[in-house]
């Protein structure tokens, strides 16, 4: 049994768990949001996953769900784990793993900042990058970023002279777009 | 402080563990530190490259792209000449136009620093403003990474063995899932639209399909061409050799497409239903139009929308003109052009079938009797091979051999037949001779890269086991004792190539060789026949190597007459620029009559 198979046995045998090979040092374990911390305190105690590497998100907005993927990394054997959980959309709170790896505020504080989800208990939650941010976390799929760069910032002088490619070429080609073929043009 | 306490003492002694590392210090001279090969600074635009799609605005989140005219580039056919033009007070290197870039002309670069006190000099055009940066690529997108779909959803087709069995319909169409996920692959730039001679609204159409909303496409399709089901079939789709997509992976299938839209109105009413076009009140004028392919069904369809009163005359029992009987049935079944022309007919398009002008209603009877004429008679005689023995029995021209198969008449061309010619109509004739069951060969001057047939054609055409005999220029037909074709004698040839043009075939001497055939098919080209016109308007009207002379309204020497189709010195010799000219001369006779 080599290194890998041996962590999968042991994941399945502590939380009948399937974790899943991705490449050569590389594991991938989904877990229900109530098993997060008790798998990454076993990972980090047990096994040596010492290091949290990162902890990332993902917006499922289809599913009407958040992703959260905990990165660990055992120093000694040069594995790596990502620890992938769902979470409700209309619902984001998540459990603060901060007493396991204190960095994990950063991530989170992030995590909130960007997609909303809220960590109970989170230090410093409200200091982190936006400033007298007013509108939807940035990050979440519908934030409309185009309508607010539109909102927010000034066009530099000097656009003016920007040109649309379609209406370039109808110029050129003296074709006639009838109006209700518009609604299909590109934006 | 005590003496006692060494720790003053022995501490600076602990650098002593630094010793035989490497020194952290500065080298001199100055060495720059290497930048990640992936970083992320501001672009680069080969200006060469780029075609100017503005798929790069369109991305843009932050609205930092615009496109704008530079005085050295000049839009052209595929190139809009517009090139993107940055906001970097905006721009957060996410390089999400990079990712887009159809042509791959756009890159990041590892130049990042720059320093002005101009807040304008920080809205830069990547590519002419740092012309330098084009050695620091780092950033790029390379066809796995691209965003972009560059493969396209390929064509069901019968098997070549089962298609040479019958004329049914080669090419199977797109299914509804095809056809969605084929039309997301469009950017909807638009280059395409230029190279049409009708000027389609090829981006709104597709995007329509994509959408899911075929009836809006339908719509869309018919604003400017009334044969859209026979262009989704056939049309020679220039459109595709300028689509964004081409230029690294596959165009999108723009003529499938169009094919799949109107396969879904499944006859004339629906059509009418779908496409419920505005009809103007009827006006008083009087249009006879002369001929009805392409190009005067368009004339027809246009103009009778106009509130015209549009009569054409046909010599023949169908409608169509070359693509009923020019076009065999493999590629466009005889059931498509009766659905579009029956639906033509219902918004009062009136066509008198079997009427030959000349004979059976004078060309001056039409002419005096309308406000206007439009007249698109096509080329309905072929050149003959020009050699001796080219009037045995058994050489066809090939206007006559597929206009009898299309009118359902049986042909004897017999077991070996060899085709002359590399067009599309040469290949038709191959195949359409597979089907009779012959064993084809066909005989070409140039080589194959040089034949200017649609390349799907050609392989078709391959697969169904016709033997291409590039090189080869006809000398003779050897006929036998009661003047029937016996086989052909030809000379294989070298291509040089002289001044610029493309390699010219040269005989090779001595290379005379005979083929054995029962028939042979001559496929290089058509000419006018204007007998239809009597002599006082043949004296007046203007002509040029067989064909009509026509201004840009597709207007003739003689005012009051307009031409179009495959007869006249303007586009090419296909349906779709056929259908432009029926377009653009009805602007024309509108304008001209309304005007008055």
């Amino acid at each position: 049994m080599n290194k890998l198979e041996n962590i999968i046995y042991k994941i399945k045998d502590t939380f009948h768990l399937e974790a899943k090979q991705k490449n050569e040092n590389q594991l991938r374990v989904d877990v229900d949001k109530n098993l997060v911390s008790s798998v990454l305190l076993y990972l980090k105690t047990q096994l040596g996953f010492m290091h949290l590497n990162h902890i990332s998100c993902v917006d499922w907005i289809e599913d009407n769900q958040f992703e959260l993927i905990y990165i660990v990394w055992n120093p000694e054997s040069k594995i790596t784990v990502l620890v992938h959980t769902r979470i409700d959309r209309a619902n984001p709170v998540m459990e603060n793993i901060d007493a396991i790896w204190d960095q994990a505020n950063t991530y989170e504080r992030e995590i909130r900042e960007m997609f909303g989800i809220e960590f109970p208990g989170l230090v410093g939650a409200k200091e982190f990058i936006l400033e007298d941010w007013q509108e939807m976390p940035p990050m979440r799929k519908d934030f409309d970023t185009a309508a607010y760069a539109e909102k927010t910032y000034q066009k530099r002088p000097g656009r003016e002279n920007a040109r649309d490619v379609r209406e370039e070429l109808m110029k050129r080609t003296g074709e006639e777009l009838p109006d209700f073929a518009k609604k299909y043009s590109r934006d | 402080m005590s003496i006692l306490n060494l720790k003053g003492i022995l501490t600076p002694l602990t650098a002593l563990k630094q010793m035989g590392k490497q020194p952290h210090t500065i080298n001199f001279p100055y060495e720059e530190k290497e930048i990640s090969k992936r970083y992320r600074g501001f672009h680069y635009n080969d200006l060469e490259a780029c075609i100017g799609c503005a798929n790069c605005a369109t991305i843009c989140m932050n609205e930092a792209i615009d496109m704008v005219a530079l005085s050295e580039i000049e839009g052209q056919p595929g190139d809009s000449g517009l090139r993107p033009q940055i906001d970097y007070g905006r721009c957060c290197y996410c390089a999400l136009c990079v990712d887009v870039c159809p042509s791959g002309s756009l890159n990041m670069t590892q130049d990042f620093i720059k320093v002005s006190n101009d807040p304008y000099d920080f809205l830069m055009v990547p590519g002419k403003d740092n012309p330098d940066a084009k050695e620091k690529l780092s950033f790029t997108a390379d066809l796995d990474t691209s965003l972009n779909v560059f493969d396209r959803v390929p064509m069901r087709e019968l098997d070549p063995e089962e298609r040479v069995k019958s004329f049914a319909e080669v090419f199977l169409g797109y299914n509804e899932e095809e056809a969605r996920i084929e039309a997301s692959r469009c950017i909807s730039c638009g280059l395409c639209t230029e190279n049409c001679p009708v000027h389609m609204h090829i981006p709104e159409y597709i995007n329509a399909i994509a959408n899911a909303d075929d009836e809006a496409a339908i719509k869309i399709i018919y604003d400017n061409n009334d044969l859209p089901e026979m262009c989704g079939k056939v049309c020679t789709r220039r459109c595709e050799d300028v689509c964004a997509l081409q230029v690294r992976g596959e165009a999108v299938a723009i003529r499938w497409l169009k094919g799949y839209a109107t396969s879904r109105a499944e006859n004339a009413e629906v059509i009418k239903e779908i496409v419920n076009p505005e009809i103007r009140e009827p006006n008083q004028y009087k249009v006879g139009i002369i001929g009805a392919g392409p190009g005067g069904l368009t004339a027809a369809y246009y103009l009778s929308l106009r509130g015209y009163n549009v009569t054409v005359y046909e010599a023949h029992k169908d409608p169509g003109g070359m693509i009923m009987y020019g076009i065999p049935k493999y590629r466009l079944p005889y059931d498509s052009i009766q659905k579009q022309v029956d639906y033509m007919k219902k918004v009062g398009v009136k066509i008198h079938f079997n009427t030959v002008v000349g004979k059976d209603i004078s060309f001056d009877e039409i002419y005096n009797n309308s406000d206007a004429v439009f007249m698109a008679v096509g080329l309905q005689d072929a050149w003959n091979l020009g050699i001796e023995g080219d009037d045995a029995e058994g050489v066809w021209s090939a206007i006559k051999f597929l206009g009898k198969i299309n009118a359902g008449e049986t042909v004897d061309i017999g077991k070996k037949v060899v085709v002359v010619g590399g067009g599309d109509v040469s290949i038709d004739c191959s195949r359409v001779s597979r089907r009779l069951g012959a064993d084809v060969f066909q005989s070409y001057r140039r080589r194959i890269q040089d034949m200017p047939a649609d390349l799907e054609e050609i392989e078709g055409a391959e697969a169904e086991g016709v033997h291409f005999m590039p090189q080869t220029i006809p000398t003779r037909v050897i006929k036998d004792e009661n003047g029937k074709v016996k086989g052909l004698e030809y000379v294989k040839a070298e291509m040089i190539s002289e001044g610029g043009g493309r390699p010219r075939p040269k005989p090779i001497e001595g290379s005379e060789t005979v083929i054995e055939c029962d028939a042979v098919i001559a496929a290089i080209g058509q000419k006018a026949d204007y007998s239809l016109l009597p002599e006082h308007i043949l004296a007046k009207l203007e002509m040029q190597k067989n064909k009509i002379v026509v201004d840009e309204n597709r207007q003739t020497s003689i005012p009051k007459l307009f031409a179009g189709g495959d007869a006249v010195t303007v586009g090419r010799n296909d349906a779709i620029s056929a259908i432009a000219d029926g377009f653009i001369a009805t602007k024309a006779i509108d304008k001209m009559l309304m005007g008055k």
